[in-house]
């Protein structure tokens, strides 16, 4: 029986020795050893690609909003809505759902640090959304009002919060068959890891493949020169999501390898063929939406066709990403080649006079002292 | 350094990374951070090795490089860039 949850575990262990999830849970928040240095290299990428959402401005967007025609305010604001949708899940729940279940503290503090960039994009939304139209409620209410929305907020959330009950569970009582409130429940910590991998299988397809759905709207506006305030933003955004994939990707595959967990392996094999239907769910799910977001008619450079086979040529590099085959045969061109000129981030400019590479914030101060640094100084 | 890819061959200058050296060339290779963290442009390595100035941050397997941040450390033979002109 696994140990149970404290913030602060009193026994003795040696952390080199804890799986990624479901060993003991982290006790010293310390880094001087690490099972996986990547995640501690993850997090200080991610803290020298700090921003503020108020460092870009997006008054010329209001003007530009004004002027698009109705199909394409349609476009613009339900894809803003889905993006906010999207932050407001991931802005919260790796925290909630996987910080109980870590074992090592640089995990546990890139899971954290993760969640917090997720933030950071929720609040650049409301600023984007606050300059554009009179009422943001008008906006925001609509994502839980709209169907379209709905439908894919329960896909992407249901993992989480299955996953999240089930952890309560075994918290709670442990292996075993169980019977609460009248009903047996049967809970194992073999169906508890194989909700925690497909739950992870679920948010790298969200990372993956539907943020960058979005991303291609939001700079299909940018590559007509409009929305550019917008498109600054998402692409410090983009470059924030290229960060957490990897790092999805990286827990994926140890999962994977079961060096760090070999049960781990076992149930990585035991989900493959549901993480297949997994990817296929979404690359159709996101399709649809396609269909919903051109419905009244389709912009320069982008419509339904268009997305739809990007959404495949990028469900299949993802898949092979975590060592799953694509499945979409046909796809193996990107039909918008013009987006990797906007995903390139090494070098996101925020405002004209500042160019934020993304070795930025670290070894900006000169600390080098030659002896003829001090020539002219007397006493 | 000489890379061959599955269409044609082509020298390596000084100066480039071997994503860059792909583009000039024609071939097609897909790429975002162009600086290792994103595993955009990972391709898979047939013949030879490469190295990184310094370790990149994106889950790389042991038969996969990411040209964005890579040099060939001897000659290499890498079969899943096609030309642009042969798509």
């Amino acid at each position: 029986m696994k140990m149970k949850y404290s913030t602060f575990s009193q026994t003795d262990n040696d952390q080199m020795r804890e799986p990624m999830f479901f060993g003991q849970p982290v006790n010293v928040a310390r880094y001087d050893q690490q099972k996986y240095p990547i995640f501690e290299k993850l997090i200080e990428k991610q803290l020298s690609f700090f921003w503020r959402p108020e460092e870009v401005d997006v008054s010329q967007d209001r003007i530009d909003f004004r002027n698009l025609p109705d199909h394409e305010k349609h476009i613009f604001l339900s894809n803003l809505k889905y993006q906010t949708l999207l932050d407001s899940i991931q802005g919260r729940s790796p925290n909630v759902a996987f910080l109980p279940l870590v074992s090592i503290p640089e995990l546990e503090t890139w899971i954290e640090t993760w969640s917090f960039s997720e933030t950071i994009h929720s609040r650049s939304y409301t600023h984007i959304i606050r300059n554009i139209v009179n009422d943001p409620a008008v906006v925001f209410d609509d994502i839980v009002r709209n169907q379209h929305i709905i439908e894919r907020a329960g896909d992407i959330s249901n993992y989480y919060d299955d996953l999240i009950q089930y952890g309560n569970l075994y918290n709670q009582f442990g292996d075993g068959s169980h019977q609460l409130n009248g009903q047996t429940v049967n809970v194992s910590l073999f169906e508890l890891k194989k909700k925690l991998y497909l739950c992870m299988m679920s948010v790298n397809v969200l990372e993956a493949i539907r943020f960058y759905v979005s991303f291609a709207c939001s700079f299909a506006f940018a590559e007509r020169r409009l929305m550019e305030g917008n498109a600054k933003i998402i692409r410090l955004i983009a470059r924030d999501e290229a960060l957490h994939l990897t790092g999805t990707q990286h827990i994926l595959n140890i999962m994977q390898e079961g060096e760090d967990d070999p049960q781990m392996a076992e149930v990585a094999q035991a989900c493959r063929a549901q993480s297949v239907e997994l990817f296929r769910h979404a690359a159709e799910q996101e399709k649809r939406w396609a269909e919903y977001l051109f419905k009244d008619g389709s912009m320069i450079g982008l419509n339904y066709n268009i997305l739809s086979q990007y959404v495949e040529y990028i469900t299949n590099l993802r898949m092979s990403a975590v060592g799953l085959e694509p499945i979409f045969p046909g796809a193996s061109q990107n039909p918008i080649p013009w987006i990797n000129a906007w995903l390139v981030s090494d070098n996101v400019q925020v405002a004209p006079q500042e160019v934020e590479v993304s070795s930025y914030l670290v070894g900006q101060i000169d600390a080098e002292v030659s002896v003829e640094d001090l020539g002219d100084f007397e006493l | 350094m000489q890379v061959f890819t599955r269409d044609t061959f082509f020298e390596l200058g000084e100066e480039e990374t071997l994503l860059e050296g792909l583009e000039r060339t024609g071939h097609h290779v897909e790429y975002q951070c162009r600086s290792g963290y994103c595993g955009a442009c990972r391709i898979k390595l047939k013949v030879g090795s490469v190295v990184y100035s310094t370790a990149p941050l994106a889950f790389v397997k042991r038969d996969e490089i990411l040209p964005c941040c890579c040099r060939p450390a001897e000659q290499i033979v890498i079969d899943d860039v096609p030309l642009k002109s042969k798509l």
